[in-house]
């Protein structure tokens, strides 16, 4: 009885990985959904950036539009060490 | 082929890379704290080493116990029964992670693995020998 309940709830499992790819479920974690709601993120593939404004290393404010005209490569990562 | 040779097989497969990955993440500890070394390709962090060494401790522990059934499967049920629920859980959370979208950079692989594991654990539920006592009784 107990092999065949296992068994129910594994081909359940089963199934929903199958067709995870067919619902609208995927790609909605918490990371995910709050970075496609940052206000402003309106970056998108052949479009131009916003000019946003950050702190470089020293802490001196640093525009996108300084930029402009020259080959810029911006890169985005997360600190994981604290 | 006998049920419990199969359990045997699938008991050593299912072993070796258990104990191939959780010598991996214990050994990964050790190399992210050697001088000049990087430890494990994940941008794992102290912490995250940390608990990674610690799941690779459980999985070697994990690994044994599998390699005690393959050798001896008629005494060795209950790890089928844990090993069953924990690819179980394994392939659960590896759905959920798919689902997630922070996990995308390895897109289907997740849903590949999620499908391994429930399919080991099925065999493991199928596969595990009959218990001596109603095996006597039959």
């Amino acid at each position: 009885m107990l092999r065949w309940l296992a068994t129910l709830i594994l081909a359940l499992l089963f199934a929903l990985n199958a067709l995870l790819p067919s619902t609208d479920i995927g790609r909605r974690g918490n990371e995910a959904q709050a970075r496609a709601e940052v206000p402003g993120s309106s970056a998108r593939v052949g479009s131009r950036l916003p000019d946003i404004e950050l702190q470089d290393l020293r802490g001196n404010p640093v525009r996108l539009a300084d930029f402009r005209g020259a080959r810029t490569v911006l890169t985005f990562e997360r600190s994981v060490d604290w | 082929m006998s049920r419990e040779r199969s359990y045997s097989i699938l008991c050593w497969v299912s072993a070796l890379p258990l104990l191939a990955m959780g010598a991996g993440l214990f050994i990964g500890f050790f190399r992210y704290h050697a001088p000049g070394s990087e430890g494990l390709p994940f941008p794992l962090g102290s912490w995250g080493h940390y608990f990674a060494a610690f799941a690779g401790c459980a999985l070697i522990a994990w690994g044994i116990s599998l390699v005690g059934a393959a050798r001896r499967p008629a005494t060795g049920r209950s790890v089928g029964t844990a090993t069953a629920v924990g690819l179980a859980l394994a392939g659960t959370y590896r759905m959920l992670a798919w689902v997630v979208g922070d996990y995308v950079l390895v897109g289907d692989v997740l849903r590949l693995e999620a499908a391994i594991m429930i399919g080991l654990s099925l065999a493991f539920v199928w596969l595990r020998p009959v218990h001596p006592a109603r095996n006597e009784a039959s």
